[in-house]
């Protein structure tokens, strides 16, 4: 009788993070500086897949980055599975996965060899055939990646991602400029890789996979985390009831609601 | 020293490189072009004066003067008639075409050519009427049975042949070695960048010194294999003589290659974009091209540059190569190349170290 050792909600946060701040030059005026990420806390628990939304310009890719070890911490801290990104990057690198917004990779290799190769750089042989059935590409083994499409673009940039099988995979606009089929195609590989226990950490403009993707969501703007809830509460208290005909309002209202309806760039 | 991971990254880099069968041809192309069109237009000068000769005389003396000419190494002789010679003489395939009259015999005196020329090879004729006048006295003595009073002896002290193209074969190859290698670091670090490759990488546990040693690997070995085809071709096709010690040679190129392979992560590193990376990367090249002694003598450019055009790295690896591969020097021969190759060395290295960091370059 082991099973409570192993709680199904666990509350252990696998990343923490408090007081995350990010200052860079503004564009245009030389010696002023501006906070892309302004004083964040976030807590993010194991075996969740967790979204951040937000205009563009919000922070939400400098915050990953932050997290990933792509760009320094001006201040505040962050820790992933108990490990102090600032000041052990490498050995947090080793056990994350990352997907970045480019996804262009060396010409002239195929995705296996890619595969191969990523996984030699984390010190580990691979499978790359059962990596690309993870993914559903294995009858493109042998092929570019400047061949694929953009939905299999994004399912090898996934693969890449876990080839050192990851405690934390984090995805930057995994499903942006995919069609619908692609889309939910994507969303499927997501859910299978969360139910092995994967946490899953993501950015997306898109309303609909915020809400029904993700366990929890944070939304920011101007660098600074505005709401940060399940969905469902945040549409409860939110946005109970939409303008007219549906029951309540969606995610997109909340959105709306919270970082007001002005055009950004 | 070596990891796996830089093993295996480098044999990935020589594996997109092997399969880019494009950019392959093009880095052998142009030196390979370079170096054949140089050694027949070589050949062609300093080789033969085309000269027609139209004989209408029966006596041996004539053959025999016809057969002197022949023997000259700076004549090419064509025997025809008139009808032929002319047009060709007019077309510029011949330089001059002789008329032998048929009273020439060595049995009367005061017999005249004729020289039909071209005016606009008038200027060969300086060269080439000498030789004639030569011909036709030693014939006269030999009739006449006369001693010379004089003879020249030539002897060639340094008993080898030395033309344009073995002056160019260690020029050029310090200039593809530059060429090669600051393309293999600069230009495809802006391009991975570009590409958002380097930022992939930098969030894997690979650290800058990895990246670099596989690239510095995979380049050096894509280098050696490409000057080993250039100096075959150049030796066993063109048939340039190379004098000095090849493994002497082949520490100029690595050690070459090594240097402009950092100072291209120094452009890389410094320039953001393709178009900013291929400018700097020009104001690195070209003064090299021109003032580093690959095409001519330092010694032949105005005083003024001259100090500058000694200094810079092509320079040195340029004129140690020359002096290995022309005068066969040995390696202390060459010692103030070496000095500054050395130093050049430790300072793109220094400085490809200072610049190349990988939260900067990657974003």
């Amino acid at each position: 009788m082991m099973d409570y050792d192993l709680p199904k909600t666990s509350l252990m946060a696998i990343i923490e993070v408090q007081n995350l701040c990010k200052h860079y030059p503004t564009p245009g005026k030389k010696g002023e500086t501006f906070a892309a990420v302004d004083d964040i806390s976030l807590s993010i628990e194991k075996g969740e897949i967790f979204g951040i939304l937000g205009p563009n310009g919000a922070g939400k890719t400098t915050t990953l980055e932050m997290l990933e070890g792509l760009t320094d911490i001006d201040s505040g801290s962050a820790m992933i599975d108990g490990i102090d990104v600032q000041s052990t990057p490498y050995k947090v690198k080793e056990i994350i996965g990352v997907q970045l917004q480019a996804n262009e990779y060396f010409d002239n290799l195929s995705i296996s060899e890619l595969l191969i190769l990523f996984g030699n750089l984390y010190g580990k042989k691979i499978d790359s055939e059962n990596l690309l059935g993870k993914v559903n590409l294995i009858d493109k083994a042998k092929a570019k990646p400047d061949s694929l499409s953009g939905g299999q673009k994004q399912r090898f940039s996934i693969a890449c991602a876990l080839v050192n099988e990851p405690k934390v995979l984090f995805l930057d606009e995994p499903t942006t400029g995919l069609d619908p089929q692609a889309k939910r195609n994507l969303w499927d590989l997501v859910r299978n890789l969360n139910s092995d226990g994967m946490t899953i950490v993501l950015t997306t403009h898109n309303m609909h996979e915020a809400e029904s993707l993700c366990q929890r969501i944070a939304i920011m703007d101007h660098g600074k985390i505005v709401a940060e809830d399940t969905p469902q509460n945040l549409i409860l208290k939110h946005a109970p009831e939409a303008p007219v005909a549906p029951l309540h309002g969606n995610i997109e209202d909340v959105f709306l609601a919270i970082t007001g309806r002005a055009l950004r760039d | 020293m070596l990891t796996k991971v830089q093993l295996h990254l480098a044999i990935v880099f020589l594996k997109i490189f092997l399969r880019d069968r494009q950019s392959i041809f093009f880095s052998l192309f142009f030196p390979i072009i370079f170096m054949t069109v140089f050694g027949f237009v070589d050949r062609s000068s300093v080789g033969t004066i085309n000269i027609g000769i139209i004989n209408e005389s029966a006596d041996s003396s004539a053959i025999e003067f016809i057969q002197e000419l022949i023997d000259n190494p700076v004549f090419s002789v064509t025997v025809g008639l008139q009808d032929r010679l002319r047009p060709q003489l007019e077309k510029g395939e011949q330089t001059l075409v002789i008329i032998i009259p048929k009273e020439f015999d060595t049995t009367r005196k005061g017999t005249s050519l004729r020289v039909l020329v071209d005016a606009a090879q008038v200027r060969q004729l300086g060269l080439i009427l000498p030789v004639l006048e030569q011909s036709l006295v030693e014939i006269e003595r030999e009739f006449l049975d006369i001693e010379p009073m004089f003879n020249l002896i030539i002897e060639d002290v340094k008993a080898r042949s030395q033309n344009y193209l073995d002056f160019l074969l260690p020029g050029l190859i310090a200039f593809t070695l530059m060429q090669l290698s600051i393309a293999g670091s600069g230009f495809n670090i802006v391009e991975f960048r570009r590409k958002g490759i380097l930022k992939r990488l930098f969030v894997t546990p690979i650290e800058p010194r990895d990246f670099i040693a596989s690239i510095v690997m995979a380049r050096m070995t894509i280098v050696l294999v490409q000057l080993s085809v250039l100096i075959t071709y150049a030796m066993l096709v063109l048939d340039v003589t190379f004098v000095g010690s090849l493994p002497s040679f082949y520490l100029i190129i690595v050690f070459g290659t090594f240097i402009f392979l950092c100072l291209g992560f120094c452009l890389g590193s410094i320039a953001k974009t393709q178009q900013a990376v291929m400018a700097i990367g020009n104001i690195v090249i070209f003064p090299q091209i021109f003032l580093s002694g690959v095409f001519y003598p330092i010694e032949s450019m105005p005083e003024f540059i001259q100090p500058i055009a000694h200094v810079l790295p092509l320079s040195f690896i340029s004129t140690g190569m020359r002096e290995i591969a022309i005068n066969g020097a040995s390696l202390t021969d060459i010692t103030p190349s070496l000095i500054g190759i050395a130093v050049w060395f430790v300072l793109s290295f220094v400085l490809a170290t200072r610049l190349f960091v990988w939260k900067e370059v990657a974003s």
